[in-house]
């Protein structure tokens, strides 16, 4: 695709010529993020290596009204990092380093390129550590986190991206550096901190994030109870959240996962188990030893048959051995798979199980479930094989369980965000009216519109020009039926 | 003085506003007092629904049979609109956060009388922009929040206070936050005395009193210390935020305060001013453009 004459040049004298990528063979190498079935190659490539130049580049793209694609390390799962033919990606890799460890107020200063993992390597000496802990935390930037408001195993008890961000600087579209935050909490005014965190990158670059990190935990304890059914696993769970426990994570693994990552990695989990819940307590010693035994008899009572407690940090490894290796195991019994990331309220579990079940059933295709039970958030992975022409019914398939999640008052999405994958679903989840009150915020950040266009909001080209069947808002469905 | 009682008397007072050149003030010309229901509670979820007039001690009332509660804690007893708006939070800010890290979703109406809505009922959700969070501290300047969605926490069976009276309430706060100890609540009462609140099991509550009075000194107290110090922040005029490693230096400069340490903030008695820099201010405006074109909000 051609750029405006210009533009290369002048995007080679704000970073340096060799940081800004034109070569085909180069280019293909950003051509999708995690969702591998999205591909676009860009115009070029762009390695800025400070906020300055940044500004100069979306300066630059603003003079000559390119569209661009902020990246970080490329792992989203729902396409927001997919490049546009007619524009360029921003690469913010380069901007990786750490700037400031500040232990007296519990921050760190980072700059987008970091790496999740980084952070707590940075303070783990300490004794603290950064919460939010996405499975693809060693590679995954602390950019893409704030762009997509990452969650993971251990966000249960602790909060979410959004929830330990204090701080960053944002470039907005036009080349306009912004301030968020700042160290300390509660700022003045509307939240544009917590409105920009989760926003896919759509409303500008974040070229610096003042990071909240806690004090490590006194006692851990990690257990993992084995059921014969997938439903008495998701009763447990929500027994165990209502009884007043917050674990820090409560992960959910099926049959068919069990059985995939027993056959890759051997963890070892009892045999014969429909389903196994993985529960790791932390906290003070007193409080994690009389939440242990709780969980524990909650567990048995609904039916598990066999509880292990890990006794040290090798037999802690060993449970988690299957749930982190669930994805690439998945990867070995089928040709391929499609990963879903619908929430439903943690007390309609059992029933949005079964219905998964059904619908894999009647479709014909495996569904593999291994998820963040403890809050609601369902990873079904949608066994097909593209080779043998199952990848529209895959897509069916996945459709159809977002749809039951969204049926039982849930959420499209929990941590992967919308991105393209699931920008035509958006219509499912918000009224028209919801949806133009979200183009009306993009818009005052973005308002020529070239910040990752396509991604978050539907267009009708992208969609066509029926919005796609509407549901009422959870919010509507609860006693006061009115529409708007 | 407008009262609607639902959301649509809620959208054509704002429309009827705005096409008017009316301007209204939540609170004093605009009242949500009759949007006042819980619309659901699910308690297995620790979750519910309300609507924003409501008050937090009418929400407690409801939540309090289930052994469930907002933590929320601000001074007086506002409305739950009111403590998004004005992002207020009391002493459990400390563990649980503020309004924005409570809000799971909301439906607003904003100054033109478009009704919308933003997140959901779950506990997690990033599908859309979290309009949720952008409303807290917003003052009623963008819509008006008609219905909030929030996190829920269980009432734990037993709590104690620990009452650190000293001279170097800096030191004392960061001992305690650079401990392994997990409170509920650690305020500053400026100046000479620390509060602290452990919540939990009664084994784990006497525990950690135990192993912070090793700490730190003191003795026990009860509520009426965070009745104090509630009433001494409401009192207070003034919002001041700090770096939490100025604690000292910002103790220094202050003759009284409430202070929470770990969160940064300090409740002065006098106002403190200050405009938000340039490119902020530069997107509030436009947001109040976009979401109130006509200004009927004041
Ligand atoms: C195996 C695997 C496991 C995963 N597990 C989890 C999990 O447990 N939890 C979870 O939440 N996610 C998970 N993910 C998804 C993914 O890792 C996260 O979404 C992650 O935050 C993406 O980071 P990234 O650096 O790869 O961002 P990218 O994929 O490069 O980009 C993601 C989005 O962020 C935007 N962006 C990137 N940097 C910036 C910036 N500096 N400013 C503005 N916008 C920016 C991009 O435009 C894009 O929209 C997983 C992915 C994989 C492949």
């Amino acid at each position: 695709m051609s750029l405006p004459p210009d533009l290369i040049g002048e995007l080679e004298t704000q970073v340096g010529p060799e940081h800004v990528i034109v070569e085909p063979e180069q280019l293909r190498v950003y051509d999708c993020d995690g969702l591998t079935g999205w591909r676009a190659t860009p115009s070029a490539v762009v390695l800025p290596a400070s906020t300055g130049e940044v500004q100069g580049v979306l300066r630059a793209c603003s003079r000559a009204s390119v569209p661009w694609v902020a990246r970080g390390a490329g792992t989203g799962l729902s396409g927001g990092a997919l490049p546009v033919a007619e524009g360029i990606v921003i690469a913010l890799t380069r901007m990786d380093a750490i700037l400031e460890v500040d232990l007296g107020s519990q921050r760190v200063v980072v700059q987008p390129g970091v790496t999740n993992l980084d952070v707590t390597r940075a303070v783990e000496a300490d004794g603290f550590f950064y919460a939010p802990d996405p499975s693809s935390q060693q590679v995954c930037t602390i950019g893409g986190n704030v762009a997509e408001n990452s969650g993971g195993a251990h966000c249960l008890k602790n909060g979410f991206t959004v929830n330990h961000v204090t701080g960053l600087t944002l470039v907005l579209p036009d080349g306009e550096a912004v301030e968020l935050g700042g160290r300390s909490l509660d700022a003045d005014g509307p939240d544009l901190l917590g409105v920009v965190v989760g926003s896919e990158g759509t409303l500008g670059i974040v070229t610096e994030i003042t990071l909240r990190v806690l004090r490590t935990p006194e006692a851990v304890t990690t257990m993992l109870a084995a059921f014969h059914s997938l439903d008495a696993a998701g009763s447990a769970c929500s027994r165990v959240i209502s009884s007043g426990i917050t674990p820090a994570a409560i992960e959910m693994m099926d049959r068919l996962t069990i059985e995939a990552a027993e056959q890759a990695f051997r963890p070892g989990y009892p045999e014969g188990a429909g389903s196994v819940l993985l529960v790791e307590l932390d906290g003070v010693t007193a409080q994690v030893e009389h939440d242990a035994r709780a969980v524990e008899a909650l567990c048995r009572e609904l039916g598990a048959f066999d509880v292990r407690v890990a006794q040290d940090a090798e037999e802690r490894r060993l449970l988690w051995l299957g749930r982190k290796g669930a994805f690439p195991a998945m990867g070995r019994i089928s040709p391929d798979y499609y990963v879903q990331d619908g929430v439903v309220p943690r007390t309609r579990l059992p029933e949005v199980l079964r219905r998964i079940e059904e619908l894999s059933a009647e479709r014909g295709l495996r569904v593999g479930n291994v998820f963040h039970a403890g809050d609601g958030n369902l990873h079904p992975l949608v066994l097909y094989d593209a080779a043998a022409g199952e990848t529209e019914r895959a897509k069916d398939l996945a459709d159809a369980i977002l749809e039951a999640c969204l049926d039982a008052g849930g959420s499209l999405t929990g941590e992967h965000g919308i991105g393209v994958d699931k920008v035509c679903a958006m219509p499912g989840m918000f009224s028209e009216r919801d949806l133009e009150v979200f183009t009306r915020l993009r818009a005052v950040f973005d308002p020529a519109g070239l910040a990752n266009p396509g991604k978050v909001l539907p267009t009708p080209r992208l969609c066509g020009e029926v919005p796609g069947p509407f549901r009422l808002h959870p919010l509507e469905r609860m006693g006061v039926a009115e529409r708007f | 003085m407008l009262r609607p009682a639902s959301l649509q008397e809620a959208s054509d007072a704002l429309a009827a506003a705005s096409t008017s050149g009316r301007t209204l003030r939540i609170g004093e010309t605009l009242l949500t007092d009759r949007l006042n229901r819980v619309l659901q509670h699910e308690a297995g979820d620790l979750t519910c629904t309300v609507e924003a007039g409501i008050r937090l001690s009418e929400l407690r009332a409801v939540l309090a049979p289930h052994g469930q509660r907002l933590s929320l804690d601000p001074p007086g007893d506002p409305t739950v609109g009111a403590c998004l708006a004005a992002s207020l939070s009391g002493p459990l800010r400390h563990r649980f956060g503020g309004p924005r890290d409570l809000v799971l979703g909301v439906t607003l109406v904003l100054g033109d009388g478009t009704v919308a809505n933003a997140g959901g009922t779950v506990v997690k959700n990033v599908a859309g922009y979290d309009l949720g969070k952008l409303v807290c501290g917003s003052r009623g300047t963008l819509a008006l929040i008609a219905r909030v969605s929030l996190r829920l926490h269980p009432v734990q069976s037993a709590a104690a206070t620990l009452v650190v009276e000293t001279g170097d309430a800096a030191g004392v706060a960061h001992a305690l936050l650079r401990s392994q100890l997990q409170p509920s609540a650690l305020d500053v009462l400026h100046p000479g005395r620390v509060l602290v609140l452990f919540e939990g099991v009664e084994p784990a509550v006497d525990a950690q009193l135990a192993a912070a009075r090793a700490l730190v000194g003191g003795a026990a107290g009860d509520e009426d210390a965070w009745a104090e110090s509630r009433e001494r922040q409401g009192a207070a005029l003034g919002r001041l935020r700090f770096a939490p490693r100025d604690l000292r230096n910002t103790l220094s400069t202050l003759r009284e305060a409430i202070v929470r340490p770990a969160v940064g903030v300090a409740y002065v008695p006098n106002r403190v001013g200050g405009v938000p820099p340039a490119g902020v201010r530069r997107l509030e405006r436009g947001l109040k453009a976009a979401f109130d074109p006509a200004g009927a909000l004041a």
